[in-house]
């Protein structure tokens, strides 16, 4: 058993690939921690004079272990913990989460339950668009842009702070249902303030499209073709805009998706300039889409009471985040607590694409071109290794973790 | 004597300027606030003002890190040389009345001379701090220098053709009739645009982007260097507008009614409100521009700006001739 | 569509007219709304030392302590009432949620900062 652990590492060591086959002048490193990221990931640049060569990443400067953290806690609890998972998505993992659990109960979800959760859920895709527009704004020079934008952001998280509480780990999702109902009185204020964030979109989409400076920094930026966006598994806003109608909100309905019409945005051709079109465009679909679920909501309960044990099974949902397709993994023995949680997060199936679409541009295009596909690394955070002495990266399947744990804690089994 | 050294102290010297820098700072952190929906700067002072003049002192007493591979000598006196440029420059300028503190029949040229110093000294400081983020500020300091230098010294120099005279002092007493402007309108737009290439300023603040190469030739700088380098920068900016004011808008020259009213205050309430003015025209123009990439940067001055101004100096030269 | 420069400048002087959104805290109170979780609060009168709180609690920061004996029929049994650890809490709300004699609410209190970590446990409700 010694003997073959050892050896599947080594034989992992010598296919991996290599960091040092390129000189240390040229390489910039692009984070940990920098200014153009929010969070810490480290890009290693291989730079000619200003042109990008190539890009190698290092993850896992987040990771924080809640796929075990979540086998030890009861069900209801890990939807808090999930929640904390990203900030800006954070209604989505809970959402998630919950979906696949109920999946596992029987019972039938409210219909009001429903309706909230959609309201609640593209409130979420709101917020987060537009602070990706006034991020774009921010790596491209133009703080004013970030800063108006962020005006009217504070508007859909009061919105957010009426219903819910608190303005960013909602606390909304419970497993069959929400936990609060919306307040009926506030519901005519809610839609008049929608309305508002509608007619400014419709002037930053103008500015977006207009302003010669901005369109320097964002038209021609960061292209990739649809295909090599197939072949790479990119989710979420990046594959609409390349043309590929792909939406789990419409190919596989959750929530109350079936019953609100929705309009599904698709663009041409990516780069930065659509990818700001494309994701403003979908904030107006998602006030329309609240605005009809506001209106036309169903009366009844908006939770039931479910026992604090689910039966055995295992089950996979998938809801759509801001930034793509959110895939939850819930696998359960009888008890009180899950056994297995996995996450899979958009970012890391974007991230390939990110990296594909800096190569040939320049130093300054960094920060826009990463930020172009929406990234939070903190959702999206795995273990990876690194060899000091041969450079050398790679990463662990699951059953070489397991077996790593019984040799580091049980050494006498060494044979 | 003892006059000329005291002007050269206060006013319109040291003292002045450096208060007018931190006044242009604290103007510019308000006004782009307000133009967003911010506040600015409330707590310092009454409204703020003093904001600037409280970083600077904060700034004076942090820890100076210098990296261990920088050039020590350069790092540690070079912020002093760049601090001198402006406020040499200054004293050439007319501000309390048709004539400077200092001059002479080429101080145009001095002045030209000294923009490049000042340049130089900091291409020099952000190579001298060898970290990988300033060595490519440095490359797009002086690949934003190259492109810009032209435009700016043929658009200073224009005015000079007009009046036939390298001393900025004769050339306000020129405009006592009628200001430089009118005649030459694109030099002066020429002007306003390499002063924000000079100044890094957005559209062309690529030689210290904050969000791609953390501060640029800044980074590797604190306490006491950083704190000067900051300032030496806003003096740049009163002195690159006072310069504007000078050649294009007839310095501190204008109607002066007979009164008690030494004629030292009209002269600089004029001056200090076209400054005001053109300092308004700057931060408006910084707003509301995003950042160019240094390519493009550099092929708008290459292709646009530098025959604009050209045509501008022809079209004078024809005029006057 | 056509390529402008300065689109932004309308905009922005429109925006320099305006009063600015910028909230005065902390020279002046913020304005929350109705349903702001912030601060847990406990009713010690109608605490009974059911011990749900506890159980139902995502981050465990709810410790039954002993605070005396109860009857029940004719034996004796320990008496436990919760202690909060405020720096702790998340202001969820699952407390609340599952009281069943209403104890807990959350208030609209959120300037918690304190230097002595020892001020944010809540010892209200640890009376007989």
């Amino acid at each position: 058993m010694h003997d073959t652990f050892d050896k599947t590492v080594q034989d992992r060591k010598e296919t991996s690939a290599g960091l040092m086959q390129y000189s240390a002048e040229n390489l910039v490193p692009f984070g940990p921690i920098h200014p153009a990221l929010k969070e810490p990931e480290y890009f290693k640049l291989i730079l000619e004079g200003e042109r990008i060569v190539d890009v190698i990443p290092r993850i896992g400067y987040v990771h924080r272990g809640l796929e075990k953290a979540a086998e030890q806690r009861p069900w209801i609890q890990n939807i808090y913990m999930f929640e904390r998972t990203c900030g800006i998505c954070s209604f989505a993992h809970s959402m998630a989460y919950v979906q696949a659990v109920e999946e596992l109960l029987l019972y039938k979800l409210p219909e009001r339950a429903k309706f909230i959760r959609l309201v609640v859920a593209e409130l979420e895709r709101i917020h987060s668009h537009l602070l990706w527009i006034g991020l774009m704004g921010h790596w491209a020079g133009f703080e004013t842009l970030f800063m108006w934008v962020w005006k009217d952001r504070e508007i859909v998280l009061d919105i957010v702070e009426a219903i819910a509480g608190n303005r960013i780990h909602k606390s909304l999702a419970t497993i069959e249902g929400v936990k609060r109902d919306i307040p009926e009185p506030l519901i005519p204020g809610f839609i008049e303030r929608l309305k508002y964030i509608t007619t400014r979109v419709h002037y930053y989409r103008n500015v977006v499209d207009t302003e010669s400076t901005l369109l320097i920094r964002t038209e021609g930026i960061g292209k990739i073709s649809a295909d090599r966006l197939e072949q790479l598994c990119a989710v979420g806003p990046l594959v609409r805009a390349a043309g590929i109608p792909r939406d789990v909100r419409r190919d596989d309905p959750y929530a109350a998706y079936n019953d609100v019409p929705m309009d599904l945005v698709t663009k041409s051709g990516v780069d930065i300039h659509t990818l700001m079109q494309q994701r403003l465009d979908e904030v107006v679909v998602s006030v329309n889409m609240i605005i009809y679920a506001l209106e036309h909501m169903p009366p009844g309960p908006v939770k039931l009471r479910v026992p604090p044990v689910v039966p055995k099974g295992e089950n996979a949902s998938h809801v759509e985040a801001p930034r793509g397709e959110l895939f939850y993994f819930v696998k359960s023995n009888g008890g009180r607590m899950p056994e297995r949680v996995k996450v899979r997060t958009p970012t890391l199936a974007n991230l390939p694409s990110a990296l594909e679409m800096l190569k040939g541009h320049t130093l300054a295009d960094v920060p826009v071109v990463l930020t172009g596909i929406d990234p939070c690394f903190g959702c999206m955070d795995r273990l990876s290794f690194l060899d000091r002495d041969s450079q050398k990266l790679w990463r662990w399947s699951g059953e070489e973790l397991r077996q790593y744990g019984i040799h580091h804690y049980f050494p006498e089994r060494k044979k | 004597m003892i006059l000329t050294i005291l002007q050269a102290l206060i006013l319109p010297g040291i003292a002045f300027t450096i208060t007018l820098g931190l006044i242009f700072e604290w103007l510019e952190r308000k006004t782009m606030a307000r133009m967003t929906g911010r506040v600015g700067p409330m707590v310092a002072g009454p409204a703020g003002v003093l904001q600037p003049l409280a970083d600077f002192v904060k700034l004076l007493y942090k820890e100076e890190v210098m990296p261990s591979f920088a050039d020590k000598t350069v790092f540690r006196y070079a912020p002093g040389l760049f601090f001198l440029a402006p406020l040499v420059s200054m004293l050439f300028v007319p501000v309390i009345g048709p004539s400077a503190v200092a001059s002479f029949s080429l101080d145009l040229l001095l002045i030209v001379f000294i923009l490049a110093y000042a340049t130089f000294v900091v291409a020099v400081l952000s190579y001298a701090s060898a970290s990988s983020f300033t060595t490519v500020a440095s490359g797009r300091l002086v690949l934003q220098y190259v492109s810009y230098e032209i435009p700016l010294v043929i658009s200073i120099v224009t005015p000079a053709l007009l009046v036939g005279s390298l001393s900025i002092q004769e050339i306000v007493q020129a405009q006592s009739s009628r200001w430089n402007l009118l005649l030459m309108p694109f030099s002066f737009a020429v002007y306003i645009v390499a002063l924000l290439a000079e100044l890094e300023k957005p559209p062309f603040d690529i030689p210290s982007a904050k969000t791609e190469i953390v501060a640029g030739w800044l980074t590797e700088f604190s306490g006491r260097a950083l704190a000067f380098l900051k300032l030496s920068k806003e003096l740049g900016l009163v002195f690159g507008a006072s310069l504007a004011v000078a050649l294009f808008l007839g310095g501190p020259l204008g109607p002066v009614p007979q009164s008690i009213v030494p004629v030292e205050i009209f002269y600089t309430t004029y001056f200090l409100v076209k400054l005001f003015a053109l300092g308004l025209l700057i931060f408006v123009v910084r707003t509301a521009l995003a950042r160019l990439k240094i390519i493009d940067a550099a092929v708008l001055f290459w292709k646009i700006l530098l025959p604009l101004s050209l045509a501008q100096a022809f079209f004078v030269l024809v005029v006057k001739g | 569509m056509p390529r402008k420069l300065g689109s932004a400048v309308p905009e922005m002087i429109r925006t320099l007219i305006q009063p600015p959104v910028t909230e005065g805290y902390p020279f002046k109170p913020l304005q929350l709304s109705e349903r702001f979780r912030g601060k847990l609060d406990v009713d010690p009168e109608r605490c009974t030392g059911c011990g749900v709180c506890a159980l139902v609690c995502p981050v465990f920061c709810i410790d039954m302590i002993d605070v005396g004996t109860r009857k029940v029929g004719d034996r004796e049994l320990p008496l436990k009432k919760p202690e909060f650890d405020l720096a702790i809490c998340i202001s969820c709300g699952e407390c609340v949620d599952n009281c069943a004699f209403n104890a807990l609410e959350l208030t609209r209190q959120f300037e918690l900062a304190t230097a002595n970590k020892q001020d944010m446990v809540m010892r209200k409700a640890l009376v007989k």
